[in-house]
């Protein structure tokens, strides 16, 4: 079945015959059409060579539970017989034929209607018309079963078909394929230069190519203005606007996609870095926009993110809460059951204050969220479940006028909570006061008295919850540890510039180490999960989650901005991986 | 479809309705009577299961149900570990997701099937339950006991914090009784309506006065339980919880109550069973409340391989989506499955009322019956919203079944000899095997 399948399609992705054109071949976009809505281009497939050939790559790869898995299937064992008879026919071993093959890109283009076309470029030209004799030959020998093969002249090339669901073509060393018969023949005829308008002459295309980079590896183009007809696409842009916290988050990403008419995407590798830069033309700017709580003014940003010990991860963005709220009717209309919980809930912590004009005003648009790995006291133990601290730390305006007021409000809320919790015959927070430095916090905790094994605690025993409020910020956290360490952090932000970060929104950062760490320690529940809602086995849930693990452990470390620079939006994704090291016992 | 009650209350006799099941040149032993019992006592069979009872014969393949051969136990310790698991650190939909993953796995479909069924007679709702732990050992302790002594299951039952919890039965203060409890007891759990007065349930609440859920743990405080006399079914004495419970499970409409109830979930649900037939049962069950025996003697017996009980139950929207996953040899995500029995009905652990599921006719209405269609069809086509492990054409060929997937579907879900026939392909095959009315019915 493998077998059949990559002769028919698989093996012609990658040969064809037909006259050579003489001329040089323009670039590859210059033949696809213009309807194309999205493509995807290995710019630089040297970069993945280089990768094969890589022994510690190799060996990492092959270490892989998910490969050794795949190494004992039948399709595995098909592969490898038909990549061997291909090695000996050609005379080529398999890594270099395939650069031989594809070592000058590979380009993928999706129409409107399902039409994919995707064009190789061949280093060696031969090769290419020697494999697609090859292929031709082993296809007529299976055309009674594959449904024939048939060729017929299209202006520059011979089209060919195997089996009548797939079209090709060979243009001097490129090889055209194409699921479409009409799709492959719009491609010839703008090799001929009869075609209609290639995707090069689009002016979107044009504006998407100057903003990716020039040393990209991959390249990604999408023409949103017919992607969001599509209404999957339409419906998850418009999600944000039934969702509070979604619009809170993404406002601004969801306001600029919605006035874009193109999404570039550009993935570079440099060493062990990789950099994924997503460009959009649009932007959720000016003082009318829904979205202008969530973009800074020109030379402001976001304040930097705060490092504490055992920081697993951090987001810092620019949120201006005041004004988010006043815009809810606009944001997000529909007024959920959850939306009308959380304001009686505030009406009841805040009591007899303006939500939007008293509460939120009093904030000032620096929003930053952490989460660290918890350190438990001695004294009280260690719960069995473990859950990382988080925390959030809002700016104030003025902390003498509005602290008591979010203090109080605090208060209450813990006091409800243990309220509820009583009437279940359940134990509740002790609330008390403490001081870090010179700032007095108030935090809650469940007494652990009485219990015996502090070493297998109730899940409830990683919550402390706290507020402080060291300098002009509110500091909310789930623990003791992590608010402390924040009060710190603070002490040392308010001593050095901590100058705002110009030109970004939101800026998130993830230690990959301590994520892994993290995986880790709560392997069996995911595991357990995994079984449930995959329906895995025990054995496939533990591979598959190994496969996520390792992934893990490969990145160093990962951080996500969002901007605006006046013309569009662009998020920049960076990731430092680590040398890739074949762990002991796979990935467990 | 539904049977004459009264035809049927003249045709059955008793004493031939529960003796062994012995089948002849007049009743013969048919693939379709195998299967039919692996649905009632299980979640329906696997395609060497009904070869097994086919050539073993109905007596020793009700042996092989009642009584499995096997490990067990180490089955059980892992689930169990499974289960526990599943409470830490989150709400009460792991312990209902792995206990679906248990019906489809366990070597001992009889135990869960039972354990289902005491959930919907005592009918607890994790929604009332802080813990999921607190939820997980309310099914352990109705799995510890389903096929055992009623009377202990219901005196634990009594005093099991989730199930107090659901009846708001965890303050019962000789001041202040509450009679959740008491009415639960005795209108559900016992004697039945009919057989008791308001006068009843308050002098029961009187009894169970002095329990406690504290902590979402039992607690019985002595002070707060009221010693005075109390009259109860006709009973006088200064009862405590377990005399009240004791006075409940030894009147003589209990074990009528149960009989029924058990009758409605194994044998059938067509018609109300006359008085007389269930009679022989409930003397028996009323001398030990042995369910283990109860549940033996329903399926050996000629009723239950009879056309009294052959296709006269409606699948519970549990019963339809593991009768495919067991069917088809193959596991299931379980979580969202769960989901979706939910939006069917039968959302375990949050059962819809204080009686559990009226079930029968109510599984069933115009859009339940379009869901309950595309949940089968979506299992049996392997989708992947459900894990897409199941694989029918594959497991056809496992088995070395000579004919088509159709033929293939028919003999393993539907095992009637003169049935409809089903397209060749697979697809086709399924969606004309859900659409057939028998395919809804266990």
């Amino acid at each position: 079945m493998l077998r059949r399948l990559a002769l028919s399609l698989g093996l012609t992705a990658l040969t064809a015959a037909g006259p050579l054109l003489a001329q040089r071949t323009p670039p590859v976009e210059h033949w696809i059409p213009d309807e194309a809505v999205l493509t995807v281009e290995l710019a630089r497939p040297q970069v993945v060579f280089d990768l094969l050939r890589d022994e510690a790559v190799l060996e990492f790869i092959t270490g892989l539970p998910a490969w050794e898995e795949w190494t004992r299937s039948k399709d595995f064992g098909e592969l490898r017989n038909l990549v061997r008879y291909l090695e000996t026919m050609l005379e080529v071993d398999w890594r270099t034929g395939l650069e031989r093959l594809t070592g000058g890109g590979l380009t993928l283009a999706a129409g409107p209607q399902g039409e994919v076309l995707l064009i190789v470029e061949a280093r060696d030209e031969e090769l290419l018309a020697h494999l697609h004799e090859f292929a031709v030959d082993i296809a007529r020998s299976q055309a009674g079963r594959a449904g024939g093969v048939t060729s017929e002249r299209r202006g520059p090339a011979e089209v060919w078909s195997f089996n009548g669901k797939e079209a090709h073509a060979i243009v001097g060393n490129r090889f055209l394929v194409s699921n479409r018969r009409g799709a492959l023949d719009a491609a010839l005829e703008l090799v001929e230069g009869t075609g209609k308008g290639s995707l090069a002459t689009t002016a979107s295309y044009r504006e998407a190519r100057e903003a990716a980079r020039a040393d990209a590896v991959v390249r990604f183009y999408a023409d949103l203005v017919a992607l969001k007809e599509n209404p999957k696409l339409a419906s998850a842009l418009s999600g944000a606007r039934s969702n509070p916290m979604a619009a809170l988050l993404f406002a601004d990403l969801t306001e600029a996609l919605r006035g874009s008419s193109f999404l570039s995407a550009t993935l570079a590798v440099e060493g062990p870095k990789l950099t994924l830069c997503v460009d959009v033309d649009g932007q959720a700017a000016g003082a009318e926009s829904a979205a202008a709580f969530a973009v800074p003014a020109a030379g402001a940003g976001p304040l930097p993110n705060l490092d504490v010990p055992g920081r697993i991860g951090a987001a810092t963005f620019h949120r201006d809460l005041h004004r988010f709220y006043a815009a809810k009717d606009e944001l997000f209309p529909e007024r959920s059951s959850s939306l009308i919980f959380f304001e009686n809930m505030m009406g009841i912590f805040f009591t007899g204050r303006d939500l939007t004009d008293e509460v939120f005003a009093a904030t000032r648009p620096d929003v930053r969220l952490l989460v660290a790995e918890q350190r438990y006291d001695a004294e009280i133990g260690t719960p069995e479940v473990q859950i990382p601290a988080f925390a959030a730390v809002i700016g104030l305006r003025d902390v003498a006028a509005d602290g008591e007021v979010f203090e109080e409000a605090w208060q209450k809320a813990l006091g409800l909570f243990n309220f509820t919790r009583g009437q279940k015959a359940l134990p509740g927070l002790i609330i008390r006061s403490a001081t870090r430095g010179d700032t007095d916090y108030t935090v809650a905790y469940f007494s652990a008295r009485g219990i015996e094994d502090r070493t297998k605690l109730h899940e409830r025993y990683n919550f402390r919850p706290t507020l402080a409020m060291p300098g002009d910020f509110l500091v909310l956290s789930s623990s003791e540890g992590l608010a402390r360490d924040l009060i710190d952090a603070l002490g040392r932000e308010r001593a050095g510039s901590g100058a705002p970060l110009a030109g970004v929104g939101g800026v998130l950062e993830i230690d990959g180490g301590r994520l892994a760490a993290i995986l880790e320690e709560n392997l069996d529940s995911l595991v357990r999960s995994n079984m449930v809602n995959e329906g895995n086995t025990r054995e496939a849930a533990q591979a598959e989650i190994g496969v996520l693990l390792t992934i893990a452990r490969l990145v160093d470390s990962v951080s996500l901005s969002v901007g605006t620079d006046g013309t569009g939006t662009r998020a920049l994704l960076e990731a430092q991986l680590n040398p890739p090291t074949r762990t002991p016992g796979g990935s467990r | 479809m539904v049977l004459n009650t009264q035809q049927t209350r003249r045709r059955v006799d008793p004493g031939w309705a529960w003796e062994p099941y012995d089948p002849g040149a007049q009743r013969r032993w048919s693939l379709a009577q195998a299967g039919h019992l692996y649905r009632r006592a299980g979640f329906g069979a696997t395609w060497s299961e009904l070869q097994r009872a086919l050539e073993e014969g109905p007596q020793r393949s009700v042996d092989r149900l009642v009584r499995p051969p096997g490990d067990l136990a180490a089955f059980g310790r892992r689930a169990d570990e499974d289960e526990v698991a599943a409470t830490r650190g989150g709400p009460s939909d792991g312990v209902r997701d792995w206990w679906l993953r248990r019906m489809i796995e366990t070597p001992f479909p009889l135990l869960e099937k039972l354990t289902l069924f005491w959930h919907g007679h005592f009918a607890a709702d994790a929604s009332r339950v802080q813990e999921a732990r607190t939820v997980q050992r309310h099914v352990a302790l109705l799995r510890r006991h389903a096929l055992g002594s009623f009377g202990t299951l219901l005196d634990e039952a009594s005093r099991d914090p989730a199930l107090l919890l659901t009846l708001g039965a965890a303050e019962n203060r000789r001041a202040l009784p509450q009679d959740g409890l008491a009415r639960a007891l005795l209108g559900s759990y016992t004697v039945g309506s009919g057989h008791f007065g308001e006068e009843d349930v308050r002098e029961a609440a009187r009894a169970f006065t002095g329990i406690f859920v504290r902590r979402e743990e039992f607690r019985f405080v002595p002070r707060e339980h009221d010693e005075g006399t109390k009259r109860i079914l006709g009973k006088t004495g200064p009862f405590t919880p377990e005399e009240a419970v004791s006075i409940a499970l030894e009147h003589h409409a209990t074990p009528q109550n149960l009989v029924r109830a058990l009758y409605r979930f194994l044998v059938s649900e067509a018609e109300d069973p006359a008085p007389e037939l269930l009679a022989p049962l409930a003397t028996s069950f009323a001398e030990d409340h042995d369910t283990h025996k109860l549940v033996e003697t329903m399926l050996r017996s000629n009723l239950f391989f009879s056309d009294h009980a052959l296709r006269r139950r409606i699948k519970s929207p549990v019963e339809l989506a593991l009768g495919i996953a067991r069917g088809l040899e193959g596991m299931v995500a379980t979580g969202p499955l769960a989901r979706e029995l939910a939006r069917l009905g039968q959302s375990l652990l949050h059962p819809p009322t204080g009686r559990g599921w009226p079930g029968g006719r109510y599984w069933i209405d115009r859009v339940s019956l379009g869901r309950r269609q595309e949940l089968a069809a979506a299992l049996m086509l392997g989708e992947e919203r459900y894990g897409g492990k199941l694989d029918t054409e594959a497991l056809a060929a496992e088995r070395g079944f000579e004919g088509s997937v159709g033929d293939f579907l028919s003999a393993l879900f539907l095992q009637e000899r003169e049935g409809p026939s089903l397209p060749r392909r697979t697809r086709p095959a399924v969606e004309a095997l859900v659409t057939l009315p028998e395919f809804q019915l266990a």
